[in-house]
């Protein structure tokens, strides 16, 4: 009888057991005792609340992805991989797109208290319009009117955009599951939704920093935001988005821990000054890949000659950033560092104005759009994209190529795909017997385009002076257009020039992100660019979920823009990482977090 | 002098208002505060524009915007004072506070140090002036000056840096290193003290072999894995550095002040062993400071006792004493710690960025030597620039003084070379060198930019250029702005109020 009682009671427990863990093999940390790396970064963190419009900045990122886990993230060769074991993600419904996130049970914020709805409702609420219910309104000098109104309103200040990425799920995520899951449906079909959703800050963190009178716990935190999100209590989310806006910006080591609990693998335990700031393992965490060091510190150095001699002295293990000639010729000579050139996320390309009334514009020549598309043509088959980064780019990156395509970053299965098909493989070599060809059959003489870049920017001069060189043995005259405020006068100025040089930073995979540069009254497109098929190609993109079509889709956009002669990609900035041999396991990769993307990995030598 | 004052400040008021106005509108024109967006492909770049936009007052043309910014500052006088937000929603005053402590601990010290040493050396040039040593001395000066900052960084990172470190790895120097290291010692000491024949080979031979004795007993005490001073070494630098104070201050002559000091520094070597009992890890740092002063009372106590008839210049020699000693026996302290300190940062203690080292916790023996560390690199290259323009400017101005007709007439009344530099042609040199200091000072409060972008220190000048790059930081320059133009003023104002206290011809009213 006793016997059986008790086997019951262990069967019970048993049983609990399994289903409280999820089914999941105990994991144990691997984290050395006592072990520390320091790394270089060239700009300090400011800001913890990465999600903020002022917070997004690669430096703010790196601590956050090495403080918190999340449903996914990118590895070295761009793919995304899920993360299970912090949470698992699955589309419910087509159609509506319906998508249930659910994090693990055990994932604790690391003051104790579980990651789950209350976060990912915040998260929605700040990213959102939906519970943004005021904006400022000024008056004719610019003053702001209803300052009052701002301050008993509700404005979390993340760059939200009404009817675009997560703003498309209207409705409030529905909670279940003991609050560890959310169900959002989003209103349209969207391409990127896998990317659109992160955890952000705590929610509870952010309510006690917000109502630090109360002394709320985290859990009835959690509720109290819960039921505020649910029921739009705009009087309670008032101090919220004000704490969500302002107080994870930080400078110094803050008094409140809320302002830096973490939901991975470290925790910060140091800032000083925008001098360094210190991460440090956290025991209970099992939620994803072990970290083998105790302690990450990032040292901000700005300067990298200063990083490489830095490594080279030991005070950093890790050092990244662009590189001049001398510098890359002093990286080679040392001993006891590898490093890898990886380019940076922005690249270089030039775009034509086609609506302006320049030599591109079709009205110039009365609407004959064949024509203007033919001086297109031979204006970019002068560029001497090869030339450029022989002689500007491979002096710091031995291996540089030309870039291949607009809508995939190199390394993806769909850049290799457009660069098979040649989008814009016309223009990889000067054809200046093409382009006077071209020309003369256009009937067209003494082409003048005007040409736009930053004045203080040297290698945009040179390469200013190389087109210009070029361009003129095809009788084309190229017009130094270098201007200081170049980025204002892309969009403010369109009849001031007739090609732009200049670089885009693409820092995300989004696939959404290229419909502002190449479709009529997009945000990027300064230059009357509008193609139907392309248009339309977009419009049905957005709704593609299916991954294998969408890059079908976007290699023939690829090929469609290098059809109508609009722009050229020419090189992706170079970037060089070098790390010390004490050191295993980095990996160089393109995408932010760059180097970071693997930080579990790194460990120390064995000796 | 009050009427002086204020009359300056107003003035300054007026002139600061000016300048910031025309580099408000000056700087606003240099850049695009929008900037870093401009080449985003965020699908939300609109709305992070506009956000910026608001924050900013970016709507508002500069020449308006420059009088929001002035409202910011004018309602200081209700409690309200701000410079501003920095385009990622910082403070400015924020900013300003971590970057100017940054600075001034990095400018202090070397500002401090080339003004001494640049005098010192600019003097001695003057009184022996077309010797060897002045020739040297002109050289050397002319050819730091040329050096590019950033070129003389990258020479001490490389050699006193990440050279030394490795050399400390395995601290031996072989003999031939230490032959040529003694010969071209013996041959500097003999062109900087001169004569001629004899005295000349004797210099050199003592200076060499001196050398050689020194770099000996370093290797066979294996001094620079743990280096120590002790009571001995204590006691001799002691006694050497009360003959040379006495002998600036009073003359080795006045044997009263001699012995004065010379008691101070047996002191010190008795007391040695007792405060190494004091000087543990927990010490705070009061008691440092309490030791360095009750050590300069005592001597000043000794002065006054042993000094009879001339009793304060006794008691300065001594107190001056008693404050070099006791700074030795300090040294001697951190140097104890320094073999722990080395094995905390892994064996290489000479950093090259950075304010300190992260997360290095300890005694206030350890996070000075951090400092001191630290420090080396830049105050180095700081102090080699500066100090060649202070060292001319000190010996043109001693050099002038001394054919002044006031000099002779000292000199005709009978008094003592020393008296004649040291008391009469001293201060009316030091006249031009302060003027040229009180500049320095307020443009090295703004930054010593390329040094601090060098050696990876967070200052005024690192925040200053990064907000000039994409994008513009308009804010954040004007606080940068704001601060050095009050720094210059204030220290003019001091530098006019330094020329009365050192030449009583002057009179500021």
């Amino acid at each position: 009888m006793k016997i059986k009682r008790i086997a019951a009671v262990a069967a019970v427990v048993g049983v609990a057991a399994l289903v409280l863990s999820g089914c999941a093999v105990p994991r144990q940390s691997e984290v050395i005792t006592g072990s520390k790396i320091s790394v270089a970064w060239n700009d300090p963190m400011q800001e913890y609340n990465t999600l903020s419009a002022t917070g997004n900045a690669a430096a703010n990122n790196n601590v956050s992805y090495l403080a918190n886990s999340s449903f996914n993230y990118y590895d070295d060769s761009q793919k995304l991989v899920k993360n299970t074991q912090f949470g698992t993600y699955t589309v419910e419904k087509q159609n509506p797109l319906t998508i249930k996130y659910t994090v693990n049970e055990g994932v604790k914020w690391s003051d104790g208290v579980q990651v789950g709805a209350a976060d990912m409702l915040l998260t929605w609420a700040a990213l959102t319009t939906h519970l943004n219910n005021v904006e400022a309104k000024y008056d004719a000098d610019g003053n702001i009117t209803n300052q009052a109104e701002l301050d008993a309103g509700v404005f979390f200040n993340a760059g939200a955009v009404k009817g675009q990425g997560l703003d498309l799920v209207s409705k409030t995520p529905v909670i279940s599951d003991n609050n560890r899951s959310v169900t959002i449906v989003y209103d349209k079909p969207f391409v990127d939704w896998e990317l659109s959703f992160p955890i952000g800050v705590s929610a509870h963190g952010t309510v006690q920093l917000a109502y630090p009178g109360k002394k709320y716990t985290g859990d009835a935190a959690n509720a109290a935001i819960i039921k505020a999100i649910q029921t739009k209590d705009y009087g309670f989310l008032s101090p919220v988005a004000k704490s969500w806006t302002n107080d994870y910006k930080m400078l110094d080591m803050p008094t409140e821990k809320q302002k830096l609990l973490s939901d991975g693998p470290y925790v910060v335990t140091d800032l000083k000054d925008q001098q360094y700031v210190t991460l440090t393992a956290r025991k209970d965490f099992t939620w994803g890949p072990s970290p083998k060091y105790q302690t990450i510190t990032i040292r901000v150095i700005g300067d990298p000659q200063a990083q490489i001699t830095a490594l080279q002295n030991g005070e950093v293990k890790i050092a990244e950033g662009q590189p001049t000639a001398d510098l890359l010729t002093q990286i080679k000579g040392l001993s006891g560092v590898n490093y890898k050139a990886a380019t940076e996320s922005t690249y270089e390309h030039i775009d034509l104005q086609v609506t302006n009334g320049g030599p591109f514009d079709p009205k110039t020549y009365g609407g004959d759009a064949a024509k203007a598309q033919l001086v297109r043509d031979a204006f970019l088959k002068t560029v001497p994209r090869q030339d450029i980064v022989d002689k500007l780019i491979k002096p710091l990156q031995p291996d540089a190529v030309l870039r291949a395509s607009l809508q995939f970053v190199p390394g993806t299965p769909g850049y290799d795909a457009v660069q098979k098909a040649g989008a814009y493989a016309a223009y990889d070599k000067v054809d200046i017997a093409g382009a006077k060809a071209e020309l003369a059959q256009a009937g067209v003489k003494n082409v003048k385009v005007r040409f736009l870049y930053g004045k203080t920017n040297t290698r945009r001069q040179q390469e200013y002076e190389l087109v210009r060189q070029s361009a003129a043995l095809a009788g084309i005259t190229v017009i130094d257009g270098g201007s200081e405020t170049w980025g204002q006068d892309l969009s403010a100025k369109p009849n001031s020039y007739d090609a732009a040089l200049f670089g885009w930073q693409a820092t995300s995979l989004a696939i959404s992100q290229n419909q502002a540069n190449y479709t009529p009254g997009g945000l990027n497109n300064y230059y009357g660019w509008d193609n139907a098929e392309l248009t339309a190609l977009y419009n049905s993109l957005s709704t593609e979920t299916n991954t294998a079509k969408q890059d079908a889709l976007l290699v023939q956009a690829d090929q469609i823009i290098g059809k109508q002669a609009w722009t050229v990609p020419i090189f992706q900035f170079p970037g060089v990482t070098a790390w010390s041999t004490s050191v295993t396991g980095v990996k160089p990769a393109f995408l932010a977090p760059q180097y970071f993307w693997n930080f579990w990995d790194w460990a120390p030598t064995k000796k | 002098m009050l009427s002086f004052i204020i009359r300056r400040l107003g003035a300054s008021i007026l002139v600061v208002f000016v300048a910031s106005f025309v580099i408000y509108n000056l700087a606003a024109i240099a850049g695009d505060p929008l900037g870093d967006l401009r080449g985003s492909t965020a699908p939300n770049k609109a709305a992070l524009i506009a956000a910026r936009v608001e924050a900013l007052d970016l709507n508002v043309p500069p020449p308006l915007r420059f009088f929001i910014w002035l409202s910011g500052i004018l309602r200081g006088f209700i409690g309200q004072f701000t410079l501003g937000d920095s385009v990622n929603g910082h403070s400015v005053i924020q900013l300003l506070n971590s970057s100017v402590s940054n600075t001034i601990q990095l400018v202090t010290a070397s500002t401090l140090l080339a003004v001494i040493f640049g005098v010192a050396i600019g003097m001695s040039t003057a009184l022996r002036q077309y010797s060897g040593y002045d020739y040297t001395v002109t050289f050397l000066s002319f050819l730091f000056f040329s050096l590019p900052a950033f070129w003389v960084a990258v020479l001490l990172k490389l050699y006193v840096a990440i050279g030394f470190n490795n050399f400390l790895a395995s601290p031996v120097i072989g003999p031939i290193a230490i032959v040529v290291i003694s010969l071209v010692s013996g041959f500097v000491w003999m062109s900087i003290i001169g004569g001629e024949g004899k005295p000349r080979l004797i210099v050199f031979g003592s200076a060499t072999v001196i050398t050689a004795a020194i770099l000996l007993f370093f290797q066979v005490t294996n001094w620079f894995t743990t280096p120590f001073l002790g009571p001995g070494l204590v006691l001799v630098l002691g006694a050497l550095t009360a003959i040379m104070v006495t002998s600036l201050t009073t003359g080795l002559s006045n044997r009263r002040a001699l012995y004065a000091s010379l008691i101070m520094v047996a002191l010190a070597g008795a007391i040695w062993y007792p405060l190494q009992f004091v000087f543990t890890v927990a010490m705070p740092i009061g008691v440092l400071f309490a030791f360095v002063a009750v050590m300069i009372g005592l001597g000043l106590l000794a002065g006054l006792l042993l000094g009879k008839d001339d009793r304060w210049p006794s008691a300065r020699a001594a107190a001056i004493t008693a404050f070099l000693v006791s700074l030795l026996v300090i040294v001697d302290r951190l140097m104890q710690s320094w073999p722990d300190y080395v094995n905390a940062v892994g064996g290489r203690p000479i950093a090259t960025v950075g304010a300190n080292t992260p997360d290095l916790a300890g005694s206030i023996w350890f996070t000075s030597l951090d400092t001191y560390t630290h420090l080396l690199l830049p105050t180095i290259s700081l102090i080699l620039i500066s100090l060649a323009g202070y060292t001319r400017y000190a010996r043109a101005s001693l050099l002038e003084v001394m054919n002044q007709d006031y000099v002779r007439t000292a000199r005709a009344k009978g008094l003592t070379e020393r008296t004649v530099v040291m008391r009469h042609a001293f201060r009316n040199a030091m006249i031009p060198v302060i003027t040229v200091v009180a500049f320095d000072v307020g443009g090295l409060i703004g930054g010593a930019v390329i040094t601090e972008t060098i050696f990876a220190w967070r200052g005024m000048g690192a925040l200053f250029t990064a907000a000039l790059h994409d994008p513009l930081d308009l804010n954040v320059i004007m606080g940068v702005f704001l601060i050095v133009g009050v720094v210059a003023i204030v220290f003019n104002i001091l530098a006019d109020i330094a020329y009365t206290a050192l030449d009583p011809r002057i009179r500021v009213n």
